[in-house]
């Protein structure tokens, strides 16, 4: 169950849309940002928001990879994998946030910190390698650059 | 009109005909997976690649959509072509998981022909395959996602042609998956079209599983009888059972597809207690001591009442050429009255429905797709014409409005793959232009004087029939005059009845002696009834239908009749004295067991002829035009050919 005032002012978000279907982005970010994922119950939720089946709502929340239909870390880590950053060795820097966090690509560290999710391109290929934690974008990745980024996002709100 | 050359053959097509389509209408067949001709095109699958040597587009470019312009010069055999062809197929395999022994599909599978045709025979790929879990939907469709190949068909139809908003396409990438939300059972009537529509093996016929291969199948061109709209399908049998129902198309009618119960309705085809001997006071007999029977409990009747205190009654499941011979056995048997429907308000409104159509007014299934409005006049479309809320669908997707009339009679448990907008009497549609407007409605149990009122507004129209052959009633009940069958019974006018697949009310049959029934299915009468004939269903016989439009049809014989194989009575395995084994026949036996029914045409004719008429050719006379009918083309309006009011 989602809030009243949470409510009240998607659905004003939805009706200042030209269609509904174009608001579903934002219902569903919004959503998640309440529940920390997309949960089964936020899809039917934003389905009956936006006057679209569940299935519909499932159809665009399942397109992009920011929007989590299984639980996620406080923070996510995307790290892109796509040819720009390939060039520039991402598998390394893939290969260290895996054995510094402990995890595979997809999970969640113990301590329910981190995500990691590998990305295809988020348009940072002039400073290849890249990757973004909790929504902020970081560059040129060095083994060094990764562990000074995590520290100061792990203490940062 | 572009000219172009494809494969060194001129070829001129309309404007906006794509390459692909130009190179079929010259019997090039380029292979295919996404392009469907009722569909939009997807360009997903890239496996109809060819190669322009010469014109306005040069290289190799995607056939289904790439429109035929002037002086294009197409070669679908080029090696380029053939290559980009190859390794597109190879690459749409990587993921399949080669299960065609264990795939219902196999054998009627695109993705099999083409996978041959495009030339990939061998595979390289030694990778691990993507794998998916199937869900549950429902007792029609087998869901089975690892075959896929990703054309998006069945979205495209699902959502896009037939409305549906619970099945679709989630995921992205090498993830893509085609499912609903949560498991359950797909929600469109439409659904099974999704069997059909799948180039492969991820959605098959699950009423039909594991039973049949295609080349076992017996089929011929058929008319389903759930409805008057009359959609044309293909009966698959195998073994005296039929295993599955495809649609078969024709344009002027169900377009591709046909709805989930012409589909998935056929249990009672199969039914082993369908009534299949001919009996005589209780006991079965031979076909012609029930016929013999029959001829004599009649004339006996007529001696001792009259004629005009008998029956015959039929009703709108009768063949045309039932219901024609129906009213000369009522000559034969002395000038009996004659029957088609049981209730007095369905016969006015069909009769109606029939008097006020003509080939100027009567809507073709391409007027109510270009409709600018269409009115539903309190009807269940979905149970008196699903196929059509399909057209309707198309209209309003161009940009129609849609009224429903009287929506307050209806139930709501269907919904429709539309927006309407309700009102209360079709004064408040607003009738712009008349002419590009379709009025639907049922006829049977209509007010006469409203069908009429609709008829004058200038409007296209579609009076749906009660029944599948409603028309053809209507058509012989104003020709012969006959009444509704309560009618005579409450006057009392009828003492005696003769039912041929007649659909008698149990509370009639208090006040009426019934002298003989041919059926196929038993029906309250049957068992009242000291004879009973038994006769063959729609897929078992040869006849016409004539749908709401006044399109008379053909349908064939898709079987013989007789007990299906499968589950058949230990009885006629061997010996009735001797300890049976379950294995097939080993008595050789020149009748098929369960197999005596008739055509109930037939089963007329043989008794008009014992009753002293000559035998009848029943598509004669008149009808004459509708013997050259075939089976396989469009059908023909009998407003065309003079038949009409």
């Amino acid at each position: 169950m989602i809030p009243e005032t949470l409510k009240i002012s998607l659905e004003a978000r939805v009706a200042s849309a030209i269609t509904a279907r174009e608001a579903a982005v934002d219902v569903m970010k919004e959503l998640q940002a309440h529940y920390g994922w997309l949960t089964d119950e936020a899809v039917e939720e934003a389905a009956t928001l936006l006057g679209l089946s569940p299935l519909q709502v499932e159809e665009l929340a399942t397109f992009y990879e920011m929007i989590y239909r299984r639980p996620v870390g406080k923070k996510v880590i995307h790290v892109c994998d796509s040819i720009s950053c390939w060039c520039a060795d991402c598998d390394k820097i893939i290969q260290y946030l895996k054995d510094k966090l402990g995890v595979g690509l997809g999970g969640t560290t113990a301590d329910g910190m981190f995500t990691l999710i590998p990305c295809c391109c988020m348009g940072m290929c002039g400073d290849s390698p890249a990757m973004s934690v909790g929504g902020t974008p970081y560059g040129r990745l060095t083994t060094e650059l990764v562990d000074e980024i995590l520290e100061a996002e792990r203490h940062k709100a | 009109m572009p000219k172009l050359i494809i494969d060194d053959i001129p070829v001129e097509v309309a404007p906006g005909t794509s390459v692909l389509e130009a190179a079929r209408s010259v019997g090039i067949t380029i292979p295919h997976f996404c392009y469907h001709p009722a569909l939009a095109i997807a360009a997903a699958c890239r496996l109809c690649a060819v190669k322009l040597l010469d014109g306005p587009v040069k290289g190799i470019q995607m056939s289904c959509a790439l429109p035929a312009q002037d002086g294009m010069v197409v070669s679908t055999t080029d090696p380029e072509a053939l290559k980009m062809r190859s390794l597109v197929i190879e690459w749409l395999m990587l993921n399949h998981p080669h299960d065609c022994p264990v795939c219902d599909e196999g054998g009627e599978c695109l993705l099999q022909d083409f996978t041959i045709a495009g030339g990939h025979s061998r595979r390289r790929y030694q990778g691990k395959k993507r794998t998916f879990q199937n869900q549950y939907l429902g007792e029609g469709i087998h869901h089975e996602m690892n075959r896929c190949i990703e054309c998006y068909r069945c979205v495209r139809f699902y959502q896009d042609y037939a409305g549906g908003t619970d099945f679709g396409v989630m995921g992205s990438a090498g993830r893509v998956y085609f499912g609903r939300f949560q498991e359950g059972a797909l929600e469109s009537p439409f659904s099974g079209n999704l069997v059909d529509i799948c180039p492969t093996g991820v959605f098959t016929d699950k009423t039909g599983r594991f039973r049949a291969r295609y080349w076992d199948y017996q089929f011929a061109p058929s008319i389903c009888q759930h409805c008057s709209v009359g959609c044309n399908t293909s009966p698959q049998n195998f073994e005296r059972e039929t295993i599955k129902i495809v649609g078969r198309r024709n344009d002027q009618v169900n377009g591709w597809f046909i709805c989930d119960r012409a589909r998935f309705d056929k249990t009672y085809l199969n039914d082993p207690q369908r009534p299949r001997e001919p009996r005589l006071d209780g006991a079965t007999c031979g076909y012609d001591v029930a016929v013999d029977a029959a001829a004599k409990s009649i004339r006996e009747f007529v001696r001792q009442h009259g004629a005009d205190k008998l029956a015959f009654v039929g009703s709108t499941r009768l063949s045309l050429e039932g219901m024609i011979l129906l009213a000369q056995l009522a000559d034969a048997a002395g000038g009996a009255r004659i029957c088609y429907f049981g209730d007095a308000g369905q016969q006015q409104g069909s009769m109606a429905a029939a008097k006020l159509l003509n080939e100027e007014n009567t809507a073709y299934v391409k007027d109510i797709e270009q409709a600018q409005w269409v009115s539903l006049h309190a009807l269940d479309l979905m149970e008196e014409g699903p196929m059509l809320a399909l057209a309707v669908r198309k209209a309003f997707l161009a940009g129609a409005q849609i009224f429903l009339v009287a929506a307050e009679a209806l139930p709501a448990r269907d919904v429709l793959p539309f927006k309407y907008t309700s009102v209360e009497t079709l004064n408040q549609v607003p009738f712009e232009g008349g002419g590009k407007g379709v009025i639907i409605c049922g006829a049977g149990s209509k007010d006469p004087d409203l069908l009429a009122e609709m008829a004058s507004s200038g409007a296209k129209l579609v009076m749906l029939q009660p029944g599948p052959n409603g028309f053809a009633a209507a058509l012989l009940a104003q020709e012969h005059g006959a009444a509704p069958l309560k009618e005579l019974v409450a006057a009392r006018q009828v003492r005696g009845v003769v039912c041929f697949e007649a659909d008698v009310p149990e509370v009639l049959l208090a006040d009426v002696e019934v002298l003989a029934n041919a059926d196929w299915r038993r029906e309250a009468v049957t068992d009242t009834s000291p004879i009973f004939l038994p006769t063959t269903t729609w897929v078992e016989s040869d006849g016409t239908a004539i749908n709401f439009e006044g399109r008379a049809q053909r349908f064939q014989r898709t079987r013989i009749a007789g007990l299906p194989l499968k589950g058949l009575d230990p009885k006629y395995y061997g010996s009735a004295t001797e300890a049976v084994s379950l294995h097939p026949p080993r008595v050789h036996r020149k009748e098929v067991p369960g197999g005596a029914e008739r055509d109930a045409w037939r089963v007329m004719a043989q008794l008009i002829e014992r009753l002293g008429g000559e035998p009848i050719e029943p598509l004669s006379g008149k009808w004459s035009s509708l013997k050259s009918l075939d089976p396989e083309g469009e059908g023909v309006r009998i407003f065309e050919i003079g038949l009409g009011e």
